[in-house]
């Protein structure tokens, strides 16, 4: 297997508070609407009436921290027109600002919402996993900005050896349409892809 | 749905329009030229030939606004390996030199007949193969309604249906002789009949999709009840028009143009048929790129 | 996905980048209202540019999240480029010790520094005050302008009409912040303070008459417990990152800690700490807490040898002299007591919504598993009858056997370690009166007016309230009067003018009239809903433009452990920002005691000097300040967890509590003898004005808090656009009280009361009990032509009534009624 280089994020760890985004569009100088990294709120159950007394059945929540999953099956390359994304031998898949015409097929294509359009630049751009640190041996701005150390990051084979290989939470996508390089440890109520009985709450990561 | 996908709306449909029209001619050329000589054919098909090629161009120029970039359209090109939407630029250009060749050939008569027909063959595979392209850059695995047989399928059916139409109006807009009317009449009975069928084949089409969005749950689900929901309005609408303007207005063109003294109402009755399926392939675009959903997040 | 416009509903801002921000920084300044006339922003920038070499420099977080957190900020040709976390090396991380890696909050930093909205000059009120018409002037002429009011409303109506204000925007740092305009005022012949504190009004009042003082473990023993049980507390929100209380409890949680949290809300902590929800009633914690003594009383669960050698009050037994029969605690339980109601599950379970065999589990749950924390923290409180919910919670450590041992609680809020830092010194205060901060309005409507016994005015306070419970001085004082209304008010970094302030509406009507209070005089970086009501507002620095000091906060909690942090000057000052203590040397000279203020303190690095003396003074260890300055941090060494109250537990007799009777006082004499139905001498649940039970119900049936918010430290980072489009300002609403109204989540609707009508976005969830909604405080009001407030500020909705005691702020207990737009 080729070097892949991945993302890990330990549910049990993560607090919705969305402290990787921010230091994520603070690396990357993104406006707002430019989220490359998105944490999504997820909820289920709901309020029934016992004897009269309104109680909660079931209700839980959790939030899913996810950016650009640097596919082993990059489906925005597949459908990009232009030759502007590309995957380094690494595995990091990249957009090409000086080449993509903004035409936002991929967006319409990656299961993750990850090519985002940039209204400033007019191009789409996404998560570069930082690879100008990585370069330089160093981690990714996100990984690193953890209060609660959730993230975690490096070689696909390595991380899937430490943590396993889920990397179907709900609301992510079935991981089989694009193989997305990540782990993600479930939490306690982290449900599957596909999962019926939740909703996406935060409208904002939309 | 946003500015860009106007953008698109209108490249789509101008591109269906100028495709389907130039299939349609070449057709009926052929079958005028086998009743009555090339003379005539040339003649009744130059004029609706004439707005293929400025068709298309606003066809391009539409698409330049779905673009962020628009300056970098050449750089559209490279991926034709993979990407439908690289073929389908690729095609709409050679399309469109094409069919620009194949005007020019026929305005100003030049080289044999051999050739001009040849040229002219040429273009409407080109046609085929843009529209074809067209509908296929929809079939993305995270879109599943778009992700069906059914695109490709509208995309070649609204754009038959359009030519089709289009001809029938072109054809009338043309003006023809006296003496000519018996050819007329009898190509536009057979367009008036190729639409119904087309639109026959749209209301196969239709329902069997929407079952299918139904069974597939998820994404696929959302969308159809974007389609019947938020969007029921344009929906029912798109239905009516359809069945009026390839319909009715249609079977009405068929039985009219059986009776010789009715050229103005065949004129009012073929422009308004094309009119109708325009504005309902409008619609029905429309509520195609406003329900999709994506799978995923 | 389709389109959906929330986001664009939700903020109201301009897509902006920092690439572009220093452009529309400069055209705001020539074009807003509040930023004066002239554009030469661009200027003041270019000319902090120094070439140079990409460096790495500490700065300190430092807001009042109760947190402090060290950023690490690279920067290089005089502009920041982003922002790294604590640069201690990883290696060098202990468990003790853990890097104080910043929150969400302290990542966005940058973009408040270049905020389009920051303050660029002086600039002083043309308008009616409130209306927001300013205009630019000159630092000598604000100056000016400000010390010849000082002088001129000094001569008028003395020292007692000079008030300042509570505020938080600049505290527990060097030289700039408080203390130094407090000595300014000193030496000028002194101001009325204010004692409490809008946080923790009734817990730091109250809290002396149970414990006799406060203290709770710090928070890194949690990781020592097996189950921790919170009352209202969302430390994963509140205290984010850094090595503050959430990061200790997730810690906890990854340890196999089990977490069971009481809280109207499915809080962000109940979801990361994976713990189990107990969604009560807001207000009816005490009963809750009533119910599961009983339960523990009938069941003989409860720790019988402490309560009877350690607490005062519990039954009649230990009822201290004087006390009539049937006062006890256990009376009261028993349906003995005044109100003879028994507090069985089946009486808590109508009061607070949660099932009578839930609430029984629960006191066997807490009863048995051990060691157990039980922590209250300070939402509760700031609700109608907050002292009562304050003194309640210690009574289930204590009667847990939890009390005094690690991986046990106080029932109190958990502690910290912190650096002790030399300050700058501020004289005594020649006005020896004081009001509690949240009664400002009427220090200027009728300070005179106001009283000790019904106003709890009391002598000369520093401020922070945590040994201020002070009854008995307040009783012996009982003719103590303030000589004159409030006429000037000095506002440091502070947004409680407006703000976040109760019930907005009545505090403008207050303000706007400029013959009752003559002056405002506010410091601050950005534009707030408070500049816009100030006579005469000074920019400041923030963080990044002047050399400062940093210490864990007083009241940090956090691990045991300290660290002090040299916050550099990074860039120099935007636009014609300067540091507080250029600003109060400035008009020390034109009030006549420049030197006297500099006490031979020439430059700020003396004031820093300083600052390091007082440190090594405590701390031998302690680095010069060149080699502080050099590392940028200095950190000591983690000890084993705090343990509050060990050696009262060990013996209470030779360690007596700092109460009446030296020990754990359920019930107070002191109080006792206040004779008030709304301050009884055990802590007894009674039913709130807008609370679940109030008939006001059938006009705004539904509960409002203004929980604090993770994209907010209160209302500072309110101006942050990134902030705001992570987490957008919401009014969270239960599903089936959303389906009643036809609101859908992301729908705008219309949330009023008498008091005010805020437009919000409506966040549709069954995180929150039906029947109860909250809008997170902090967001800038916002008032649109009809006076309708369109960003969500909560304290539009508020109500400027004080709780009995300690006359704190009742931020949570709040009617409205809900429409969609």
């Amino acid at each position: 297997m080729a070097k892949q280089l991945a993302f890990y994020v330990d549910l049990n760890k993560c607090s919705g508070c969305k402290a990787c985004q921010i230091a994520c569009k603070d690396k990357s100088n993104l406006p707002v609407g430019v989220r490359w990294r998105r944490v999504f709120q997820y909820e289920g159950g709901e309020w029934i009436n016992q004897n009269g007394q309104m109680i909660p059945s079931n209700v839980y929540a959790y939030s899913v921290s996810s950016a650009c999953m640097h596919c082993a099956k990059p489906i925005c390359m597949e459908v990009c027109p232009t030759s502007a994304i590309s995957k380094r031998d690494d595995g990091i898949v990249l957009i090409n600002a000086d080449i993509c015409i903004g035409c936002r097929y991929c967006s319409w294509a990656c299961p993750y919402g990850a090519p985002q359009f940039n209204e400033e630049l007019n191009v789409m751009t996404k998560c570069d996993m930082c690879h100008d640190l990585v370069d330089k041996g160093e981690r990714p701005a996100c990984v690193e900005s953890c209060p609660y150390r959730a993230m975690d990051f490096g070689p696909l084979n390595e991380l899937q050896a430490k943590y396993g290989t889920f990397a179907d939470p709900a609301p992510l996508p079935d991981s089989n349409i694009t193989e997305p390089a990540v782990v993600y440890k479930p939490n306690k109520v982290t449900k599957s892809s596909g999962n019926a009985n939740g909703r996406l709450m935060n409208l904002e990561e939309l | 749905m946003d500015t860009r996908e106007w953008a698109l709306l209108a490249f789509t449909i101008l591109g269906q329009t100028a495709a389907g029209l130039m299939i349609v001619l070449m057709i009926v050329r052929t079958y005028i030229a086998a009743k009555a000589g090339n003379d005539l054919a040339d003649r009744l098909t130059n004029r609706p030939l004439y707005i293929v090629v400025p068709v298309m161009a606003v066809a391009f120029i539409a698409s330049l606004f779905h673009l962020g970039s628009p300056l970098h359209i050449v750089r559209a090109v490279p991926n034709i390996g993979s990407s439908w939407l690289s073929r389908e630029v690729v095609f709409a250009v050679i399309f469109m030199v094409f069919a620009a060749l194949y005007t020019f050939l026929q305005w100003r008569k030049v080289g044999s007949l051999g050739l001009r027909i040849a040229i002219g063959w040429i273009t409407v595979l080109l046609a085929a193969a843009y529209i074809y392209a067209m509908g296929m850059v929809y079939m993305i695995t995270t879109q599943p309604a778009w992700n069906t047989i059914a695109t490709p399928i509208n995309f070649v059916i609204g754009s038959l249906l359009l030519g089709t139409l289009g001809m029938a109006a072109g054809l009338i807009a043309g003006g023809h002789k006296a003496e000519e009317t018996n050819i007329v009449h009898t190509v536009l009975q057979a367009l008036a009949i190729a639409a119904i069928v087309l639109l026959g084949i749209e209301f196969i089409v239709l329902p069997i999709f929407m079952a299918y969005l139904a069974t597939q749950g998820g994404a696929a689900l959302q969308s159809l009840n974007m389609m019947v929901g938020s969007y029921g309005v344009a929906f029912f609408f798109r239905l009516l028009l359809l069945f009026v303007g390839a319909g009715v207005l249609a079977a009405y063109l068929y039985r009219n143009a059986s009776i010789a003294e009715k050229e103005k109402t065949l004129a009012s009755l073929a422009y308004s048929a094309f009119a109708l399926a325009l504005v309902s392939e409008v619609l029905g675009r429309f509520i195609f790129y406003a329900s999709h959903y994506r799978i995923g997040i | 996905m389709t389109q959906n416009n929330f986001l664009t509903k939700a903020l109201n801002d301009t897509v902006m980048s920092r690439r572009s921000f220093l452009k529309w920084s400069a055209a705001i300044g020539g074009t807003a209202a509040l930023a004066g006339g002239v554009d030469f922003g661009l200027k003041a920038i270019e000319g902090a540019a120094a070439a140079g070499e990409e460096q790495t420099l500490t700065v300190g977080c430092y807001h009042n999240c109760g947190g402090r957190c060290i950023l690490a900020t690279k920067v290089k040709d005089g502009t920041i480029l982003r922002i790294v976390p604590d640069p201690t090396p990883v290696e060098d991380e202990t468990p003790e010790v853990p890097r104080a890696i910043p929150c969400v909050r302290g990542r966005s930093q940058i973009r408040r520094v270049y905020a389009p909205d920051r303050l660029k000059y002086p600039m002083k009120r043309v308008g009616k005050r409130g209306e927001g018409k300013f205009e630019r002037i000159s630092w000598e002429e604000a100056l000016d302008t400000i010390a010849n009011e000082m002088k001129r409303i000094k001569d008028t109506y003395g020292n007692e009409a000079f008030y300042f204000n509570y505020a938080w925007g600049v505290t527990w740092t060097g030289p700039d912040g408080s203390s130094i305009i407090q000595r300014l005022l000193s030496m000028f012949g002194g101001y009325v303070g204010y004692y409490g504190t809008y946080s923790e009004a009734a817990y730091g009042v109250a809290m002396p008459y149970i414990t006799g003082g406060y203290a709770g473990n710090s928070a890194d023993d949690v990781v020592n417990s097996k189950l921790v049980l919170l009352l209202g507390d969302n430390s994963l929100v509140t205290r984010s990152g850094g090595d503050n209380g959430g990061y200790w409890y997730m810690k906890a949680a990854q340890n196999g800690t089990k977490f069971i949290v009481v809280d109207p809300i499915l809080t962000d902590t109940v979801a990361a700490t994976q713990g189990e929800w107990v969604p009560i009633n807001p207000g009816t914690d005490v009963a809750l807490i009533a119910a599961m003594a009983y339960v523990m009383v009938k069941e003989n669960l409860y720790d019988k040898e402490f309560m009877a050698t350690h607490t005062a009050g519990f039954d009649e037994a230990t009822l201290p002299e004087g006390a009539p029969r049937n006062s006890s605690y256990m009376a009261y339980l028993m349906g003995k007591g005044y109100d003879k109601v028994e507090k069985t599950p089946e009486w808590a379970a109508a009061i607070t919504g949660i099932p009578a065999e839930r609430i029984a589990n629960l006191a066997r749950e807490i009863a048995s598993v051990k060691p157990c924390a039980i922590i209250q923290c300070w939402g509760p409180q700031r609700r109608a009858y907050g002292e009562q919910f304050v003194r309640a919670v210690p009574i289930l450590a204590a009667m847990t056997g939890n009390f005094g041992i690690s991986g046990g609680n106080t029932g109190q809020l958990p502690g910290g370690g912190y650096c002790p830092m030399g300050g700058i010194p501020v004289p005594p205060n020649p006005v020896q009166v004081s009001i509690p901060c949240f009664m400002w309005p009427d220090f200027v409507t009728r300070g005179t007016e106001m009283t000790v016994e019904k106003d709890y005015i009391r002598g000369a306070s520093t401020g922070w309230s945590a040994n201020a419970g002070d009854t008995t001085t307040t009783q012996a004082n009982k003719d103590l009067r303030l000589k004159s209304n409030m006429k000037f008010m000095w506002n440091h970094g502070g947004n409680c003018i407006i703000n976040q302030h109760a019930n907005v509406n009545y505090t403008r009507q207050v303000l706007e009239d400029d013959s009752k209070l003559e002056m405002i005089v506010t410091v601050e970086v950005g534009n707030t809903p408070s500049t816009l009501y100030s006579d005469i507002i000074l920019p400041g620095t923030t963080g990044f433009e002047a050399d400062n000091i940093i210490t864990g906060e007083g009241h940090g909690i956090k691990g045991n452990h300290a660290w002090a942090l040299f916050n550099h000057k990074v860039i120099e000052p935007m636009f014609e920002a300067k540091d507080d203590v250029w600003i109060a040397e400035q008009l020390a000279d034109r009030l006549g005691f420049g030197e006297e203020f500099r006490d031979g303190h020439t430059t700020r690095e003396d004031w820093l000097r300083e600052m390091v003396a007082g440190a090594q003074a405590s701390i031998p260890d302690f680095p010069s300040l060149e080699e502080f300055k050099e590392k940028g941090y200095f950190k000591l060494p983690g000890g084993k967890p705090f343990v509050a109250f060990e050696a009262f537990r060990a013996d209470p007799e030779a360690n007596p509590l700092g109460t009446a009777t030296g020990k754990i006082e359920i019930y107070s004499p002191v109080l006792a003898n206040l004779k008030n139905e709304e301050i009884p001498p055990i802590p007894s649940y009674i039913p709130e004005w807008e609370g679940v039970s109030d008939p006001l119900r059938e006009k705004y049936p539904l509960l409002m808090m203004t929980t604090h918010f993770i994209a907010r430290s209160h209302s500072t980072f309110e101006n942050v656009d990134i902030l705001r489009e992570a987490h957008p300002q919401c009014l969270w609403i239960n599903s089936l009280d959303a389906e009643a109204r036809g609101i859908k989540n992301g729908d705008m609707v219309k949330v009023y009361n008498d008091r005010g009508i805020v437009h919000i976005p409506a966040y549709v969830t069954n995180r929150v009990r039906p029947g109860t909604t909250n809008m997170p405080q902090g967001a800038h009001f916002t008032p649109n032509a009809d006076g309708v407030d369109i960003r969500g500020c909560g304290n539009t909705l508020t109500n400027y009534r004080p709780t009995p005691m300690a006359k704190g702020f009742t931020a949570h207990t709040n009617l409205v009624q809900v429409e969609k737009l």
